[in-house]
């Protein structure tokens, strides 16, 4: 099972190796590109090749996370997707033990910018998870304690629970004494401003009028 | 330049004016804030002039310097170079954003001489954790605003400031509680942009912080004309590490006492804003004024419509931080031992 969504239908790439290649030169373009990324563990091309490999490459590592070096069919793909033949030893020895218990993907796609001047493709970035390399994003900046933030997130705090105690305010008034004021109250919003019990009041007014 | 002239030129005669009629008020013991402010400074900068004399011998520190845009090492002047100086060699960025030195992990002025050969890190607002720049700015917001209520008030009205709590940025709102010498006067939003204006106009002036330790005897002179902070400085004086030592600050020609530290310069202020007044009541300095307001700096701009709805409005719920009361002055033998 991919952990993932994948296009319906694979892409055609027909010319991927040279004109004409038609499905074999694609397959053959992307048992390289497989074997590239469990080499290198990181990878940059054309995002549809990237989109196209991560499939493979991730039902590859699933296959043999799942069934292990004894199974026969998991063995005849490792041979068949892996065109350098060390890398079924890193398969099987160094990435089944690191994503034996990953609840994700093995893998990670990143879109990344346009080469310009150059022919407009978009590029991406696909990597195993877990690499030696510097990340691709940059790891966001904790800002919550900078003082526009911390100044925020009290008001925040502060209008929540002004609410709450307007409610439970609201609550403890009774019914007799939202009624005498019900209809000019009921024209008027809370304000946030007023006192608990002045806005628990026209809340519950306005309440009793809908009733 | 022809209106820096111009101005310097109507100070002159504002001063040669002034002189005579100083003698005059001073003859019917009327003080007004600008006299006693004028005095103050005179004696910050003759003590400053004093502790720098002392030092007769240029000695050299190495600075170790670890940060952006690479860690270096500084020769510099003992007892004269400060953090900025050190900042001033590496980059212009840093000299201009820094809020705070950590000289040996310890906060440090910035413009604050170095003693010893030392490491030094610089902070700003926007580092990792900001906590000390925060509180240093809210520190040097609640000094701005004792130079806004001394000066921002015709000369009739004689303001004597008393204190500010410890500063906390969490509570929305920085402080100053003082005696305005006015009585049942609320400020409408007009008087309050004015005195909002007054405090930002300190923006374009780039004031720096300057940080004096001062004897309490000099401190005293120097607030003899301050109900409040004459009976302060005994106690803060003997709650020093020497025993009888005073730190005192000075911001253009406003000089208060604050034990710091506080922000590189006035430039650093990007948003400032008197919201309220509110009474309170002590019971060792009766009835003062709770004066606060906001402020955001140059670093951290923010869309008008929070800072307006959100962040000024919460500051014009009182502030909560405790009343100011007389601390009694710690008896000698307890400090020496």
């Amino acid at each position: 099972m991919l952990r993932f969504r994948i296009r319906t239908r694979p892409r055609k790439m027909a010319s991927l190796e040279g004109l004409g290649s038609g499905p074999e030169g694609r397959l053959k373009r992307l048992r390289k590109h497989v074997t590239a990324l469990i080499r290198h563990e990181r990878l940059e091309t054309t995002y549809a090749q990237c989109d196209e490999t991560r499939g493979y490459a991730e039902k590859l590592i699933t296959m043999a996370v799942r069934n292990g070096d004894r199974d026969k069919h998991t063995m005849e793909m490792a041979d068949y997707w892996l065109l350098e033949k060390d890398l079924i030893h890193k398969l099987f020895k160094v990435l089944v033990p690191r994503y034996q218990s990953l609840p994700a993907t093995a893998t990670s796609i990143h879109r990344i910018s346009t080469e310009y001047p150059g022919d407009g493709r978009h590029m991406g970035v696909l990597e195993l998870k877990g690499n030696p390399w510097p990340p691709v994003r940059p790891q966001p900046r904790n800002t919550r304690l900078h003082l526009h933030n911390i100044q925020l997130e009290e008001a925040k705090k502060e209008y929540h629970q002004e609410r709450l105690r307007a409610k439970s305010a609201a609550a403890a008034v009774p019914p007799e004494g939202s009624s005498v004021d019900g209809p000019a109250g009921s024209s008027v919003d809370p304000d946030p401003i007023d006192s608990e019990s002045e806005s628990g009041e026209s809340k519950n007014s306005g309440d009793s009028s809908k009733r | 330049m022809a209106t820096s002239c111009r101005s310097l030129a109507l100070l002159r005669i504002f001063l040669a004016k002034s002189k005579p009629a100083a003698r005059c008020i001073h003859t019917e013991s009327k003080v007004t804030n600008s006299l006693v402010r004028e005095k103050r400074n005179a004696l910050f900068e003759s003590e400053k002039q004093r502790q720098l004399s002392l030092v007769s011998r240029i000695e050299k520190i190495e600075v170790q310097y670890k940060g952006q845009p690479e860690d270096c090492t500084l020769v510099m002047n003992k007892n004269l170079s400060t953090p900025f100086n050190c900042a001033m060699h590496i980059e212009e960025v840093v000299m201009s954003r820094s809020v705070l030195a950590l000289v040996n992990g310890e906060p440090w002025d910035m413009h604050r001489p170095l003693k010893e050969s030392c490491q030094l890190h610089f902070m700003h607002f926007e580092d990792e954790n900001p906590t000390l720049a925060n509180e240093a700015f809210w520190r040097s917001c609640s000094f701005m605003l004792g130079y806004v209520l001394e000066t921002a008030f015709k000369e009739q009205h004689y303001v004597q400031l008393c204190s500010f709590p410890v500063p906390n940025v969490r509570s929305g709102s920085f402080v100053y509680d003082a005696d305005l010498g006015l009585e049942d006067w609320r400020p409408n939003s007009i008087e309050l942009n004015t005195l909002s204006r007054t405090g930002f106009k300190l923006f374009f002036k780039e004031y720096r912080f300057e940080r004096l330790k001062v004897d309490a005897s000099v401190a005293l002179n120097m607030f003899a004309d301050n109900r409040f902070k004459t009976t302060q400085i005994p106690s803060i004086a003997s709650r020093s590490e020497s025993g009888s030592t005073v730190t005192v600050y000075r911001m253009g020609d406003h000089v208060d006492i604050t034990g710091g530290p506080l922000i590189s310069n006035t430039g650093q202020l990007g948003r400032f804003n008197v919201t309220a007044f509110h009474d309170i009541e002590s019971s060792s300095y009766g009835p003062l004024t709770r004066v606060q307001g906001t402020a955001l700096p140059v670093q951290l701009p923010m869309h008008y419509w929070s800072y307006e709805n959100i962040i000024a409005k919460r500051a014009q719920k009182l502030n909560t931080a405790p009343v100011p009361e007389l601390k009694q002055a710690q008896p000698l033998q307890s400090s020496a031992s």
